[in-house]
């Protein structure tokens, strides 16, 4: 029995032992021979109802991480923007924020490259 | 009577075996879009280091993290959403005949809380089929993801990859690429490997993003001349374009849908007969073709050559279910020579910033994909009302893909400018976006130094600093 939180569907039995006749191919399978959906929190569907919808907590768990996904996005843009807002004030407070960033280079006129810029094509 | 029983005992056997043979089709399926899904991730290693390379220093490491953050938005909202939408929207407005419920089991398997959209011991496809359909999304978002680079935020790429990757390709998807959909049961409309369906419409997203996000600071002179950035690493560019093109031979795999117990074994995604060898040569001979119209067209500039490969291969995907070969070839040459003027028209005419030619290579080929199948494979039948592909149906999916995909992405935009959060601030964007969010000194320490050149439009390079210093109260933000 689980510790904490039983979320096996009901459709799993639970054999003490293992039998050989219940080894098909290298795979246990008879604890699931009834079993459909057999994932965490789904209703335990069947053989045979093949695309029935959850009404439990399947549907809660779902729905769970719609929101947390919305609130993650909204969470995300307010982040950045402070980061960015925090930026602008940081090199405002610094002078002009081209300092420091750009090093002087100097001045060079390489051979025109096909396809760019200037080109006659 | 015992001749009874044993024709009873042999139409059991074989039952039996075709009850086999079905499992073992599920199965073979099951581990064939695995593999596509698994190879497909190549596409996205090298739509980041496509971009990367692209980028210049001070915006290497944003880049990246951007291509990378894709996955973590466009994944949860494709399975929440984009799913449903493909699965029970595919007869569209519930108007004139064959607003059919050929998807109705279907549908089903596209809601997130459906018992066939999870751990299933029923159903071995759903799931990696909707895998592959999600590495599509992610295509879709990072065609966008290039263009916008150097000056849109973080969020609100994230926020458009998820309007592009989830909602907009994926309804396009559910109209015209599935046997069932209404541009397809009604007009026999025909984008075999989605030249259109996936390609046309991020590009004409991107392209009403762009209107709206403007150029790069010095991006342009003030009598409208354009200067061009030069790509950081042009060789990590490159790489990036082969593994691409290495993950486009599994996209192309996965748009085909597996039926190994019936001849020929293989079907496009409208159900209709072809072949893996099939869409395998006319991807080979688009990227040769590809290659070739973009070398000659540009004067062999490497950028537009190799991506003239792609635009040569997404022109030929929609009809590379049926096209000759050879077809295939000429049509991604001519297509790809097309593609390096469009792209020229896109930056020098229209005055468009798009930083790796997207709305060119995708978008216009795209659409042109659409367009030569109407003129070169007409007359086959599409979809399960077996309509016969046309030139008119191909014009009709063209007139309804380009206002989804551009106005969506125009006025997603238009709100997030009005709110603020589309553009970094100026003084970020001179700074570099690596300096504002991440902290480059850490994992790139030639970025603080980066001593960039930018090439004027009479082909000469100068220093960026004084150029962009100057352009910085030009933007349009």
């Amino acid at each position: 029995m689980p510790l904490l939180i039983d979320s096996a569907p009901d459709c799993i039995v639970h054999k003490e032992h293992y039998s050989g006749d219940d080894l098909a191919d290298f795979i246990l399978q008879d604890n699931y021979k009834d079993c459909a959906g057999f994932g965490t929190f789904m209703p335990g569907s069947t053989y045979g109802e093949d695309g029935s919808g959850a009404e439990t907590l399947y549907m809660i768990l779902t729905w769970v991480g719609i929101v947390v996904m919305v609130v993650v996005l909204v969470a995300w843009v307010l982040y950045e923007n402070r980061r960015l807002i925090g930026a602008v004030a940081g090199v405002s407070a610094a002078g002009t924020p081209i300092e420091g960033v750009f090093a002087p280079t100097a001045p060079q006129e390489p051979p025109l490259q096909s396809g760019t810029a200037g080109d006659d094509r | 009577m015992i001749g009874s029983l044993i024709a009873q005992v042999g139409n059991l056997k074989d039952a039996a075996s075709a009850a086999g043979q079905t499992q073992d089709s599920l199965i073979l399926g099951e581990q064939y879009y695995f593999f596509t899904v698994v190879l497909m991730w190549l596409i996205h290693a090298g739509f980041m280091s496509y971009e990367t390379g692209v980028a210049r220093k001070k915006n290497a490491l944003a880049t990246a993290m951007k291509n990378i953050l894709t996955i973590a938005v466009v994944t949860p909202t494709f399975y929440y959403f984009g799913w449903w939408i493909y699965n029970c929207n595919q007869p569209g407005l519930p108007i004139g005949p064959n607003s059919s419920d050929f998807t109705a089991l279907a549908c089903q398997g596209g809601i997130p809380w459906s018992d066939t959209f999870g751990p299933n011991l029923t159903n071995n496809i759903n799931l990696v089929f909707f895998l592959a359909f999600l590495l599509f999304s992610w295509t879709t978002a990072s065609i966008m993801s290039g263009a916008i680079i150097e000056r849109a935020r973080l969020t609100a790429y994230l926020i458009l990859a998820c309007a592009l990757g989830s909602v907009v390709w994926i309804l396009d998807a559910a109209w015209g690429w599935s046997a069932g959909g209404w541009l397809t049961l009604r007009f026999g409309f025909h984008d075999s490997i989605a030249s259109g369906v996936v390609h046309g419409v991020a590009g004409a997203f991107t392209l009403g993003v762009l209107f709206q996000l403007g150029p790069r600071i010095g991006k342009y002179t003030r009598e409208g001349l354009a200067r061009q950035f030069r790509p950081h690493n042009l060789h990590m560019t490159l790489l990036g374009l082969m593994l691409i093109f290495t993950g486009f031979y599994a996209f192309y795999a996965a748009c085909l849908v597996i039926a190994s117990t019936a001849f020929p074994g293989w079907a496009n995604i409208y159900l209709s007969p072809t072949t893996l060898g099939t869409i395998a040569m006319i991807i080979t001979m688009g990227f040769a073709g590809g290659f070739t119209g973009g070398y000659f067209a540009s004067r062999g500039d490497p950028f537009w050559t190799v991506s003239g490969g792609l635009a040569g291969v997404i022109s030929v995907s929609a009809g590379a279910d049926v096209y000759a070969p050879t077809l295939g070839y000429l049509i991604a040459m001519a297509s790809a020579a097309i593609a390096v003027y469009a792209g020229d028209f896109i930056e020098r005419k229209m005055r468009v910033d798009d930083a790796v030619g997207a709305v060119a290579v995708h978008g216009c080929m795209g659409f042109l994909g659409m367009f030569w199948v109407g003129v070169f494979a007409a007359g086959y039948p599409t979809g399960v009302n077996n309509v016969d592909s046309s030139i008119g149906g191909q014009l009709i999916g063209m007139a309804t893909f380009l206002p989804l995909g551009f106005l969506t992405g125009y006025y997603m935009s238009w709100v997030m400018k009005k709110l603020n959060i589309l553009r970094v601030p100026p003084e970020v964007e001179l700074m570099g976006l690596d300096n504002a969010e991440y902290v480059p000194n850490l994992y790139l320490p030639e970025v603080a130094t980066p001593g960039e050149l930018i090439v004027e439009p009479d082909g000469t390079m100068v220093p960026s600093e004084a150029v962009l210093l100057a352009a910085r109260d030009e933007v349009v933000v």
